[in-house]
């Protein structure tokens, strides 16, 4: 944890303010013992031992004092801990790019990023001064142990430490049992959530009553097992309360016989009785935090996971102006981490102002094309020219993004307002070209019928936008940013009609006067393009024009046969 | 409250591990307050003994306290042990029986009740607020049962020597265990809630940054997201800092005012000594006493903190599962169709009173064998003739005949067994290839299996895994693609060989090429059916014998 050094001076300053909290408590039972001792043996007045009485009253308050100004110390240790960190992820993740945000491994960053920093704080601001608060009180009080009664100080050294140790030998295997179990008792939650989800499936088999009796045999079943695993992982708690238990009662014991002999006197027997179970209040503190080693743990390995993976060199420096953009592809081939090239040999050219369409079946490499082009991924071998004459990869991305605009398949809607998300690219633009924008996407309509129109918050739209108004406020961010060389995942699949005719003329709109690239997974809007780059396997197996394409007998009318069927293509 | 009072009459069943738990836990106090106070009345004992004479040192019984002491230590941790295996062992019990009670309840209601919630991640707070109910048990209802038993028998035994030093006992535990969890909580109540909506704000932004990178970064907007999170962090930590503030107080005042407490019932127990009316050995022994009662209320904090939780979570579960079933069955078995046929004429259904219709005056008449297309927009009402046919919503007015009885004769079940449905919410579980087909004939045999998974071909994939039909599906195991999930909802149409078939959208949501090749394969199930195939597409309309086009509730 190297990023623990950083705020190391208010790591110390509470781990000291609480382990001189933990010695007071030493000074407090020699003042007590006093007091009663005076009382009870010496049969003084509550007058004579009022100045004491005070003292420990005193004493009381500064205790409180520290133990509060160390957890106040201790947060502000882990806030910067916990704000440096999520800097340094996102920042991160943000550089690793969307291809690995998309990637399976990567399920639940959002949930590392917030609960598994989160879950550090715990061990920052209680295990560690909790770690320094059972090296130093248990010592402390020995020392003061020993000189005053040995056979005790003997009683409280065999027995402390095997608390610890007894953690290490079963406990730590035993709280990984506990937990696992913990963890299967959470899956027994996913198959319930499981359950409900498909309530309506399993009553239209007829078979939800069937699974009543299916859950309540599962819980029992993990029950049994569950219990079997924490007879022994208890025992660790056992073991702790064993050795506490046993020492006060050998210490009580011991000096008795020995106070009703004569051969010691009441104050140093009381004293060491008073410590004894102090002795061992930070070792049972330590077994209560130690949940919290384990889940840091856990966390900071994710977190660490994240934070080692190997970031590209990006070139520095600014980037030409481009007039208008051309794109070539030269041999090049793609690859994700250890995986086949998606990408082999590609070859082709993107002309500046004309359509160029992208057509093949799934798995051709349509995807990986529109980021590679996009620079989301690099190529293994070969280059992306712009026109003909700089290179993709020598050009900082963020110098390229601000000539290009990019609409998905499934455009992502931001949190906040409608108009917020279209200035997405350009947040200062006035509300003129916000509703022009608009107007082009022909968004502007169903925006201006909302209550709040376009400072309407995405999130609070109790239905929801449906998939063509989606496409269509994304189609307005593009307009928004007019940018040379537009990217575009055409996605009309599943719109009803009506949206489909209002997102297909709202492309058309945008494509004019553009580079335009455009992923078509319906041939329909193909064939308005320019030209057509048939793709599969990662190569271009054709390309041409439209016509020409559908003239030949080659992959393009194949691939078209399979889209329409047998129908011809006008039927669509 | 009332909410959780209800939930304690849930466990009811359970009421003797609950109360074994409690009886555990409080014995576990108990030992160890016997333990410290018998050790240094004990001590105190034989220390006086000790300076007295010869004749009181030998009429002093040393064995029956020092016995006594061993057996409070042995007691402590026995109870200890068994009173953490009856809590949880309680706690596994009284989840199960939760569960099944709110299953219990859910089932008649869905869909109908469920339609509010369809969206997943309000069934995952379902469920972990019935994890969280779940607690209750263990971190609410033990906690203060068991601090009210054990204090009151602790004041109890301290009223025996002094009743001063029972009131102070009394006082402390009252404020640490109550006053000052309260206090806390309602000086906290707005920081936490804050603390929590910045943490959701703040998983927004970073789910946003995650989900929608590609945008963000070709948009060059990640800056100022970035500067967002940033803010809201600074915000969080500000808050967090000052709810640290408060906790910290919490616990230095609680160990406060344990304290205060032992020196109170020290002066009140040597005021007593001093004036010769108290036996010498009490005052060490109420000292030490004082400081074992404690720890009867240091889970009362935490205990607070869950009651909060636990009401909304119990509020929650209990409205969703307060409400009336969509639909009431005939009192009578439902009736036995010699055919199929459907007749609706001027059907008219709504989900809520005054809220308007979903399907108005609706005619369609569907015979026996023949094929019809429903074509509509999203909300015309294409979803609720299907809620009607299968019993899920109750129609107003109008007449509604299956196989010539009216449909209200007939059972939800009874209806769903003459209708399969394929559609894109047909649901897989997230279990093995096998188990998902089974629902549709719980008796297949593995040849029926196959059989299904060829006309549905899904054969070659499945015996392509290295676990066949054992292949489990979903997080687990493999992930189906959308094409894939829906041949497997067409395998079930196949097994489950139902006389009606609707299909629901069955392409929605694939690619034009994978929605071609299913419809092709459709048609060989198709055969021999009734097919009601609903759709706001033209595409396999080509399948079907009539085309009837649905719009506002009513066929055009």
């Amino acid at each position: 944890m190297a990023e623990g050094r950083r705020t190391r001076g208010a790591l110390y300053g509470s781990i000291y303010l609480g382990v001189a909290a933990g010695l007071l408590i030493i000074v407090q039972a020699v003042l007590l013992a006093q007091v009663i001792n005076r009382v009870a043996f010496r049969h003084e007045s509550v007058a004579q031992v009022t100045f004491l009485l005070w003292l420990v009253f005193g004493l009381f308050f500064v205790r409180a004092g520290l133990s509060w100004a160390a957890e106040i110390v201790a947060f502000r240790a882990s806030g910067r801990i916990k704000t440096y960190l999520r800097q340094v992820l996102l920042a991160r993740i943000l550089r690793l790019g969307p291809v690995h945000a998309a990637g399976e491994q990567s399920a639940d960053l959002a949930g590392v990023m917030i609960e598994g920093v989160e879950a550090l704080e715990p061990y920052f601001s209680r295990y560690v001064p909790q770690m320094a608060l059972v090296v130093a009180v248990p010592l402390a009080i020995l020392t003061l142990v020993f000189p005053t009664d040995w056979i005790s100080g003997i009683i409280l050294l065999v027995t402390g430490p095997l608390v610890p140790f007894f953690m290490v030998y079963i406990g730590y295997k035993a709280e990984a049992i506990n937990q696992r179990q913990w963890q299967k008792l959470l899956l027994l939650s996913t198959h319930f959530l499981d359950v409900l989800q498909g309530l309506t499936t399993l009553k239209l088999f007829g078979r939800a009553r069937d699974e009543i009796q299916i859950a309540t045999q599962i819980s029992d079943d993990y029950r049994k097992t569950t219990m079997a695993a924490m007879r022994i992982a208890f025992l660790t708690s056992a073991a702790l309360e064993f050795f506490a238990s046993l020492a006060i009662a050998l210490v009580a014991v011991l000096f008795g016989a020995r106070l009703i002999h004569g051969h010691i006197t009441f104050y140093p027997a009381f004293l060491v009785l008073l410590l004894a179970p102090e002795y061992f209040v930070p070792l049972r503190g330590l077994s209560v935090h130690y949940h919290a080693r384990m889940t840091a743990i856990a966390a900071a390995r994710r977190i660490f996971a994240i934070l080692d993976l190997p970031v590209g060199e990006v070139p520095a420096g600014g980037a030409p102006e481009f007039e208008a953009i051309a794109l070539e592809c030269a041999a090049v081939e793609c690859a994700y981490a250890e995986g086949p090239p998606v990408l082999q040999g590609m070859t082709c050219r993107f002309e500046a102002g004309k359509i160029t369409a992208i057509v093949g079946a799934s798995g051709a490499g349509k995807t990986t094309l529109a980021r590679l082009l996009l620079g989301f991924v690099r190529p293994t071998r070969g280059a992306v020219t712009i026109n003909g004459a700089v290179d993709l990869a020598d050009i900082p991305p963020e110098a390229w993004w601000q000539n290009l605009a990019w609409v998905p398949q499934n455009p992502r809607l931001f949190q906040g307002s409608i108009a917020a998300n279209i200035r997405l690219g350009r947040p200062d633009a006035d509300l003129a070209s916000l509703r022009e924008a608009a107007a082009h996407a022909r968004a502007l309509e169903f925006i201006e019928a909302l209550p709040q129109g376009f400072e309407t918050v995405i999130g609070d739209l109790g239905q929801g936008l449906s998939g063509g108004q989606i496409q269509r406020i994304a189609l307005a961010r593009a307009f928004l940013k007019d940018p040379q060389l537009l990217i575009l995942d055409e996605a009309t699949a599943n719109l009803d009609l009506e949206s489909e005719a209002l997102v297909l003329d709202a492309i058309a709109d945008l494509t004019r006067g553009r580079t335009v690239i455009l992923i078509a997974h319906r041939l329909a809007l193909a064939e308005r393009a320019d030209q057509i780059l048939v793709l599969d396997e990662g190569k271009v197996v054709e390309s041409g024009t439209p016509e020409a394409l559908l003239a030949a007998e080659g992959p393009y009318r194949a691939l078209s046969r399979a889209y329409y069927g047998e129908v011809a293509p006008c039927a669509i | 409250m009332r909410d959780l009072i209800r939930l304690l009459r849930l466990f009811a069943p359970y009421r003797n591990w609950m109360w074994g738990g409690i009886a555990l836990s409080t014995l576990t106090i108990i030992a160890n307050f016997s333990l410290m106070t018998l050790s240094g009345w004990f001590l105190t004992a034989c220390a006086v003994a000790g300076v007295s004479s010869y004749a009181v040192q030998n009429k002093f019984n040393f064995f029956t306290p020092a016995a006594s002491v061993r057996f409070f230590a042995t007691l402590r941790v026995g109870s200890r042990y068994a009173e953490r295996l009856v809590t949880h062992d309680a706690t596994f019990r009284l989840l199960a029986a939760l569960r099944v009670w709110f299953y219990t309840r859910l089932e008649p209601l869905a869909p109908a009740a469920l339609q509010n919630i369809r969206a997943a991640d309000l069934l995952s707070r379902i469920v972990a607020d019935i994890d969280t109910l779940n607690l209750f048990y263990l971190r609410v209802f033990t906690p203060f049962i068991v601090a009210g038993i054990s204090g009151l028998l602790m004041v109890l035994f301290f009223g025996c020597f002094s009743w001063t030093a029972a009131g102070v006992l009394a006082l402390g535990l009252v404020l640490t265990g109550l006053a000052l969890p309260l206090l806390t909580l309602t000086l906290g109540s707005a920081s936490s809630a804050e603390v929590t909506t910045l943490n959701a704000a703040l998983r927004a932004e970073m789910v946003d940054a995650i989900q929608g990178m590609g945008e963000l970064l070709s948009y060059n907007a990640a800056p100022a997201l970035q500067e967002r999170a940033d803010a809201l962090q600074e915000r969080l930590i500000a808050r967090q800092a000052g709810l640290s503030v408060l906790t910290g107080f919490s616990s230095a005042a609680s160990g406060l005012l344990g304290n205060l407490t032992l020196l109170g019932v020290t002066i009140a127990a040597m005021t007593r000594v001093a004036a010769g009316t108290l036996a010498v050995p009490d005052l060490p022994m109420l000292a030490l006493g004082s400081m074992a009662a404690f720890e009867a209320v240091i889970p009362l904090p935490l205990a607070f903190q869950y009651l909060g939780q636990m009401r909304l979570a119990a509020a929650r579960i209990f409205q969703l599962a307060d409400q009336e079933p969509a639909i009431t069955p005939p009192a009578t078995p439902s009736p036995r169709p010699g055919n199929f046929d459907l007749d609706l004429r001027d059907v008219c259904l709504r989900y809520v009173d005054g809220a308007d219709w979903a399907l108005e005056n609706l005619d369609l008449h569907i015979p026996q064998g023949s094929r019809v297309a429903i074509m509509g927009r999203t909300g015309a009402g294409k979803t609720s003739l299907i809620n009607l046919l299968l019993r899920f919503n109750e129609y107003q007015s109008g007449t509604a005949r299956f196989g010539g009885y009216d449909l209200r004769d007939y059972r939800g079940e009874d209806m769903a067994a003459y209708i399969t449905v394929v559609s894109q919410r047909s649901y897989l579980f997230h279990t093995t290839v096998r188990d998902n087909l089974l629902l549709a004939k719980g008796d297949a045999s593995e040849g029926e299996l196959w059989h299904a998974l060829e006309v549905a071909q899904l054969a070659g994939f499945v015996r392509a895994q290295k676990l066949g039909l054992d292949t489990v599906v979903g997080e687990a195991g493999i992930r189906l693609s959308g094409g894939q999930a829906r041949r497997v909802a067409i395998a079930r149409a196949v097994l489950r060989d139902a006389p009606w078939l609707i299909l629901d959208e069955p392409t929605e949501g694939l690619d034009p090429v994978t929605e071609r090749e299913l419809l092709r394969d459709l048609a060989a199930v198709l055969e021999g059916k009734t097919v009601l195939y609903i759709t706001h597409r033209s595409s396999g309309l080509e399948l079907m014998d009539r085309v009837q086009t649905m719009s506002e509730g009513t066929i055009l």
